[in-house]
Order: C-alpha cells, then sequence, then structure tokens
C-alpha cells in the first residue's frame, strides 16, 4: 500500500511529501527535477538537503516553501493540504507558517533592520505599534538588540543574515527554510550561524536547510541526499 | 489595507532617488505648470473683462450697422434718426451718439490730444467711482451744459494737479467747466466709448459733433433693462423701416459682450487642454519608463516580498501607489508653480492695466492637478505594477 493513497498527513508532521515530481516542460524537451520524492519531517527537526547541482534540491525547496506546485504528488504543510493552492493562497500560507533564509540575505536597502524584520508582519495586516515591538523582541532574540535602527549597509554580513533569520523567525512560522544560509560568508561568520540555528532548534524550531557543505550540513540533526531527482539517502547524523 | 504606510514606503523610495524623482516629475511639472498658469492668467483675463462690463449699465445697448452690407451709406446712422427713436421705439428713453472724437484739449498752458464722449447720468453711466467733484445730473444733459467730467488719467495727461472742479477746460473749439473727476476706472482694457478722456452731456455733444455726420455707434438708454433684447429687435427692426431697403444692424448689450467673450475664453480653454493632453502623454511615458525600470531594479526585492506572503494584490498596490505618489508629487509641484506664476503674472499686467483682481481659480487648479495625477497613474502606472505583482517569486529571487 503506498503512503500516497493515505489522505491524512501523519501525525506531528510539519512536513509531509508523498511521490511528489516536478517535471519542467520547456518546449521541446522535458526536464523532470524531481522523479517521485516521500519523506516526512516532524515538528522540532533540523534537516540538511545535500546534492550536487541539477539533483533537485532546489526545486524540492521551492516547493517546500510554497514557491511553486508539484506536478503530481502530495504536499502537506503543517497538517493541510498545499499541493493544489492557487498563487494567492500560496502566498498566504507562506506569510503564515514559512521563514526563508536566504544566501544573499534579501534585505530591503536604505531600510532599517527593524523594518526589515517587521515586513512580513505588515503584510499580515498588524499595526505598526506591535509589528515594531515584535520585531525588536525578535531582533534582541538573535542578538541584534542594539543593531535595531541600522540599515543593512551598515551591518557585517553576518548581521544581515542574523536579520534575515530574524525576519524569517518574526511570523513564528511552522517551518524554517535555509537556502545556503552560510554561502555568502567566511568560515567563522558561518560558525556563528550554525550555532544560532543550532539554539533555535534546541528552541524548538523545525528547520530545513539546502547545503552544498559537508560541515554547514554536519550541524543539522539529518541529512537527505538527492540525485537526480530521487532521494538517495536519508539518514540521522551523529552531532559532532 | 494599510495605505499610510504604502505611501509612506513609496515616498521613502522616491525621496532615495532624489535626481531621478525630480526629473521623471519634470515632465509633470512643466505639464501641470503651464495649464494652471493659463488657467490663473485666463481668470484673471475673464475677470478683469468681466468687471469692465460689470462696469456698464444693464440700461444702455450699442446698436451700429454692420460693417459689410450692400449699402453702407444707406445704413449710416444720422442725429436726425436718434431723436425720432426716442419717441417711437417703445422702451427707448433716448439714444446717443457714442464714438467719441480725438481733439486737442488745453488747461492752462499743457495742450494734449484728448477723447471727448456723449455722456450720460448715473441712471446709465457706469458705476466708476468720482475723485473729485460729482458726476453729470440730469439737469446737464436737459439743459445741455457746456460742463464735462474727465478721468483720473486725461488728469494727468493734462497736467492737472489736486481738485481742478470749477475750472475751464478748452477741447478743439469749446470751453467745457470741469465739474468732477473720476477715480481710477474699471475700463483701462476697452477701447471705445467707454473710456473717453472727457465726458461731456449727450445733448451738448450732438449739437457739437454729430450734427452734420454719420455715426459709427449709438448707445440707446432703455427705461426697463428686463426689455433689453426686445428693444433691440424693436431697435433694429424701426432702424430697417426708417431706412428702407436692404440695410443690416447689430446690437451689443452686456450679456452679448459677456457671451461673445465666453465663447472666446472658451476656445482657450480648448487649446489648453489640448496642450494639457499632449504634455500629459509626454510625462507619463516618462513615469512608466521609470517605472518598468524601478520594477526591473528591483526585482529581488519583489521576489522576497513575494516569498514572504506578500499577495500580488499587495505588490500591485506597492508599485501602483509609487507611481501616484511620484505623479502627485510632480502635479503638486506644478500646481505651486502654475498658480505662483500665473498670479504674478497677472499682478504685474492685468492687474495694473485693468484694476481688477480677479480670485485665482483654486478649485479648478487641484482639478486639474488631481486630474493629471489620476489619469497619469491609472494609464501608466497601472502596466509596470502589473508587471511586479504576476512576477513568479522563483525567478525574482534568482534575479541578478
Amino acid at each position: 500500500m503506498n503512503d500516497y493513497l493515505q489522505l491524512e498527513p501523519a501525525d506531528r508532521a510539519a512536513i509531509d511529501v508523498r511521490d511528489v515530481t516536478k517535471t519542467y516542460d520547456l518546449g521541446d524537451v522535458k526536464v523532470e527535477a524531481l522523479r517521485g520524492v516521500t519523506f516526512t519531517i516532524t515538528r522540532g527537526e533540523y534537516v540538511a538537503i545535500m546534492g550536487p547541482s541539477g539533483s533537485g534540491k532546489s526545486t524540492l525547496m521551492n516547493l517546500l516553501g510554497c514557491l511553486d506546485r508539484p506536478t503530481t504528488g502530495r504536499y502537506f504543510l503543517d497538517g493541510s493540504d498545499v499541493s493544489t493552492l492557487g498563487d494567492d493562497q500560496l502566498a498566504a500560507i507562506r506569510l503564515k507558517k514559512l521563514g526563508f533564509v536566504f544566501q544573499g540575505f534579501n534585505l530591503l536597502p536604505r531600510t532599517t533592520a527593524l523594518k526589515n524584520v517587521a515586513l512580513p508582519l505588515f503584510y499580515a495586516g498588524i499595526n505598526s505599534k506591535k509589528r515594531n515591538a515584535t520585531a525588536a523582541d525578535q531582533l534582541r532574540e538573535v542578538g541584534l538588540g542594539d543593531r535595531m535602527d541600522h540599515k543593512p549597509s551598515e551591518l557585517s554580513g553576518g548581521q544581515q543574515q542574523r536579520v534575515a533569520i530574524a525576519r524569517a523567525l518574526v511570523n513564528d512560522p511552522a517551518v524554517v527554510l535555509a537556502d545556503e544560509p552560510t554561502g555568502n560568508l567566511d568560515s567563522q561568520t558561518s560558525e556563528e550561524i550554525m550555532a544560532l540555528f543550532g539554539h533555535l532548534n534546541d528552541g524548538g524550531r523545525t528547520i530545513i536547510m539546502v547545503t552544498h557543505d559537508e560541515d554547514v550540513a554536519g550541524h543539522a540533526r539529518r541529512i537527505i541526499r538527492l540525485r537526480d531527482g530521487r532521494i538517495v539517502s536519508d539518514q540521522v547524523t551523529v552531532r559532532s | 489595507m494599510r495605505l499610510t504606510q504604502y505611501f509612506a514606503e513609496a515616498f521613502a523610495v522616491l525621496a532615495g532617488n532624489k535626481i531621478r524623482t525630480l526629473l521623471t516629475a519634470l515632465g509633470l511639472i512643466i505639464g501641470v505648470m503651464a495649464v494652471i498658469a493659463i488657467q490663473v492668467l485666463g481668470a484673471g483675463m475673464s475677470g478683469a473683462i468681466q468687471g469692465i462690463l460689470g462696469a456698464l449699465s444693464d440700461r444702455t445697448f450699442i446698436v451700429l450697422p454692420n460693417q459689410q452690407q450692400a449699402d453702407f451709406t444707406r445704413a449710416a446712422i444720422r442725429l436726425s434718426d436718434l431723436q425720432r427713436a426716442k419717441n417711437e421705439v417703445p422702451n427707448v428713453v433716448d439714444a446717443i451718439p457714442a464714438a467719441p472724437q480725438s481733439l486737442r484739449g488745453r488747461y492752462g498752458h499743457t495742450s494734449r490730444r484728448v477723447t471727448v464722449g456723449a455722456g450720460t447720468d448715473e441712471r446709465f453711466a457706469a458705476t466708476t467711482p468720482i475723485h473729485y467733484g460729482r458726476k453729470l445730473d440730469p439737469d446737464d444733459i436737459a439743459l445741455a451744459r457746456h460742463v464735462c467730467v474727465i478721468t483720473e488719467k486725461a488728469a494727468v495727461k493734462l497736467g492737472i494737479t489736486g481738485d481742478p472742479t470749477g475750472s475751464s477746460l478748452r477741447v478743439g473749439e469749446h470751453r467745457y467747466r470741469i465739474i468732477g473727476v473720476l477715480g481710477k476706472s474699471n475700463e483701462g482694457i476697452l477701447p471705445g466709448p467707454v473710456a473717453a478722456d472727457v465726458a461731456i452731456p449727450y445733448t451738448t455733444y450732438e449739437r457739437e459733433y454729430a450734427r452734420s455726420r454719420a455715426i459709427v455707434f449709438v448707445r440707446v438708454l432703455m427705461d426697463d433693462p428686463s426689455k433689453v433684447a426686445d428693444t433691440e429687435i424693436a431697435m433694429q427692426n424701426w432702424l430697417k423701416r426708417i431706412k428702407g431697403g436692404r440695410v443690416e444692424y447689430q446690437t451689443f448689450d452686456r450679456k452679448s459682450f459677456s457671451k461673445a467673450i465666453d465663447g472666446i475664453f472658451g476656445a482657450v480653454t480648448f487649446v489648453v487642454a489640448l496642450i494639457g493632453a499632449v504634455s500629459l502623454l509626454v510625462a507619463g511615458i516618462g513615469i512608466l519608463n521609470i517605472m518598468l525600470v524601478s520594477v526591473a531594479e528591483r526585482t529581488r526585492e519583489i521576489g522576497l516580498r513575494k516569498a514572504i506572503g506578500a499577495t500580488r494584490f499587495q505588490v500591485l498596490l506597492q508599485f501602483f501607489i509609487e507611481a501616484l505618489a511620484l505623479s502627485a508629487f510632480g502635479c503638486l509641484v506644478g500646481m505651486v508653480l502654475g498658480i505662483a506664476i500665473g498670479a504674478f503674472v497677472n499682478g504685474q499686467f492685468i492687474v495694473k492695466l485693468s484694476g481688477i483682481t480677479a480670485p485665482i481659480p483654486w478649485v479648478r487648479s487641484i482639478a486639474i492637478a488631481t486630474g493629471f495625477a489620476t489619469v497619469v497613474t491609472l494609464a501608466f502606472g497601472t502596466y509596470p505594477a502589473w508587471r511586479a505583482a504576476t512576477l513568479d517569486p522563483i525567478e525574482a529571487l534568482r534575479y541578478e
């Protein structure tokens, strides 16, 4: 019996992916980026997704991040099926349930750290007083309580990534998705950021990280490896 | 929707790109400025002319032979006709020759050319303020006295200082006792009968200047001003009848003057609207271009906003409001400059000439500025905003 036919999501699963495929139709050629991927991630897990380029890890990340829809298969996020939602419904899911951390930080220039962190709350329709208070709390949590009024250009790379992490957390998401979060950072800063992720995970956050760096992946508790659109291994790591 | 927040962000973006914002808005600034300045000037001009016409009495109208007709000589009006008209045309109190004569005036040792016109008493005259002495009264007219009322301008021309009433002014072959000096007139822009330097009783004027020649203008004085239209027709028909043959006359009163002037200003307004439309198009294309550049430059930002949960509508709104803020800025500055320039030119020229200060057409100016901003935003801000809203977040985040 295939898991796919079971319509209810697995208990306590933050993410439940069942036989998901993704095919890009490029006119003449069809590119099968994912060829049937099934896994679950329970709440509180810290998972690294690894694989060489072209393995489908970016495609998987986009699907997990509700930026795209699977061609076939089912995806339950925090208990609800999001595989067939429309653009605006997906936007609402991203707003409520997901937090993104990017390699390039993607902070708004000429905007203070506080305002950057508060941005998701703006789209959630929260009033400015409450937005600022929540964003300030979140910045303090990532250790930037004294940098709230600084603009990205006035912050170091590590500090910028902390701001981005605070922004990812400010809406209290079910899952934090990090795409090569240390790709633009030196090794010492990378360690700091990884320590922050570890700390957040200890606090109960579900974290999924895409990386090609074994050292970085080593901080996660579970590594899913992809190759040619399929999972080739899925193992729990021993923390160093 | 927290619109104020959108506006605050839009203004921050525009302020962050000052030179670009200014250059983009410049087209709009110039367009709105030109249109509003012309509106303000038009209002000043129209106000001045209406003011002057307002000074004309409702109890008079002008009748004159048409310039182009088969037998102009036959149509010419003579003094004897006017005396008959008074008795034969209903509602006509009197009909007086109204074209002023240009003659040499002498006061003391000063000698200048002045215009002499037929003056009426207050019932039929303009409500010009009096400076010294008094205006012509019915007795002056009934007795055809040798008295005159001069304008302030004429007093200056003749080198008169202080109160000249009682002294004598020689005009051509005749002498007149000055009985009054009119104050600053409202008639500066209008040439012709209402602006004669020296007004003598029309009875005196008829006797001394109008006996033997054809009369160019006739000013008709009415008893009941509400019957002006009927009286004009009656006067024309009566003239046609006594002249016999195919003669043509036309009449003007305050209302038909107003109407003619309204027609002129209507045409001016239409041309201004056309200029406005062209400048709107040019300015709009500038804004369209810069908004497309802005969307392209901020592709990653748009991707990020969408990734963290902004809906298409929210992204659309952001860029739409940015275009709106840009055009609102341009239109506001254009409006302020337009009013300033219009009011300055109006004050320097029209008010000085006419002595009438027309109110600035605030409502119309604001309506024009708002209209411009709305049209530009809707026509040229929607497409870039739609482009931003429909970007694919994955592509946008990857954009370098």
